[in-house]
């Protein structure tokens, strides 16, 4: 059985005016968003740009707005966003410089990512560089990275994908381009959970301080509420508050001198 | 030529108004700032009503008499809504923002606006009935 679709897709191209244009495409009533996008590429308009790459959410490269919601369209049923008549709408992500119709420029979001430096480390290609370093500036080298004892490679962000859905659904991040955003600290609170030593914990703990860190999140959760994969950055950061408020108060009370004082 | 699109910061910022489709945390967000603008217009007008006891009974009674309309005695309400609403809102904000009940925040927006609910109908009889 067959789905026709109307998509209302939003189209910019440098220099012109942004717009949106209707296709009709007929898919398959089993067809993901993704799918329909595609089908109107490939049989209406092929100047329509759009990422895509893995079609089974591990990627993240093609998350988009579905009727002003941010989705993975690849794994987003039409059937299951569409009520059968009228247009299904279809936008970038918001909080992005857009580029062209559904891409966006994501490379001010991982640059903030590589922020907490997590690493990739795959056995076969030991000695790559691996990740960017913020705040150095240059890449670094798989072979000076110190391991968790116990751990063989740390996969960079399981669940987190990197899609952006997050970013586009934070309303602080409408505001302040500077904040870290969700994204970049839910990464910091999961490379604290395997830090390789204190020294690195602090680090990445003061990485999440400050005007743009933790603190510039004002609760909205819609990062948590967005995320496709069940990250929950909002959690993450209040974690993270949390964290930093124990040392706060340590600090003030400046508690291993008093331990020293009275042992 | 411009190659990337930038929606303005006023758009992009206006976008936290429109909870349409959003989670129980936009919902609340945006509450808590309806509620806090609200609340900050109210405290103005507050003073500039209390600055007429400058005018003595002249000024003051006849204002005493507004306030005690139907529609004065509806506004009180609303706001004492608005400060519940606020201020219960609040504390989950403030638990948390602080890394406690974060697994609970949608059940604790629900269960404190009941709170906020049931009390503002409870003043609000009280308000009508004075």
């Amino acid at each position: 059985m067959t789905l026709e679709v109307a998509l209302k897709v939003f189209r910019y191209k440098a220099g012109q005016p942004a717009r949106y244009d209707t296709f009709r495409v007929r898919v398959p009533d089993t067809a993901n968003v993704l799918d329909a996008v595609e089908a109107a590429w490939a049989q209406h308009d092929r100047s329509l740009t759009f990422r895509h790459a893995c079609h089974h959410a591990s990627c993240g490269s093609c998350a988009v707005r579905i009727d002003g919601r941010e989705k993975l369209p690849c794994i987003t049923s039409v059937r299951d966003v569409w009520n059968g008549h009228g247009e299904l709408r279809i936008e970038p992500l918001r909080n992005f410089p857009i580029v062209s119709d559904l891409v966006v420029d994501v490379s001010g979001f991982f640059r903030k990512m590589s922020a907490s430096q997590m690493i990739i480390t795959r056995s076969a290609e030991a000695y790559l560089p691996v990740a960017a370093s913020a705040a150095e500036g240059r890449p670094q080298d798989a072979r000076s990275v110190t391991l968790p004892e116990g751990v063989a490679r740390v996969n960079r962000f399981e669940n987190c994908i990197e899609c952006g859905i997050c970013i586009s659904a934070c309303p602080t991040m409408a505001t302040s381009d500077k904040f870290m955003g969700p994204a970049a600290l839910a990464g910091i609170y999961r490379a604290r959970l395997e830090a390789p030593n204190k020294a690195e914990s602090a680090r990445l703990l003061e990485l999440a301080d400050g005007e743009q860190g933790v603190w510039r999140c004002h609760s909205g959760w819609e990062c948590t509420e967005a995320c496709p994969q069940g990250v929950d950055p909002a959690g993450a950061i209040m974690l993270l508050r949390r964290d930093l408020v124990k040392h706060r108060i340590k600090r003030l009370f400046n508690v291993r001198r008093t331990r020293a004082l009275v042992a | 030529m411009e190659t990337q699109l930038q929606r303005s910061k006023l758009r992009r910022t206006a976008q936290w108004a429109d909870v349409r489709r959003r989670g129980m945390g936009m919902w609340a967000y945006t509450l808590n700032r309806v509620t806090g603008v609200g609340l900050v217009v109210y405290l103005y007008l507050h003073l500039v009503v209390l600055s007429m006891l400058a005018g003595g009974p002249d000024m003051w009674d006849p204002f005493v008499e507004l306030a005690r309309s139907p529609l004065f005695l509806a506004l009180d309400v609303i706001l004492i809504a608005g400060w519940l609403i606020h201020g219960l809102n609040g504390i989950r904000v403030t638990l948390t923002g602080l890394g406690f009940g974060t697994r609970y925040q949608k059940n604790l927006f629900v269960g404190l606006m009941l709170v906020a609910g049931i009390g503002t109908v409870v003043m609000g009889i009280m308000v009508f009935g004075s």
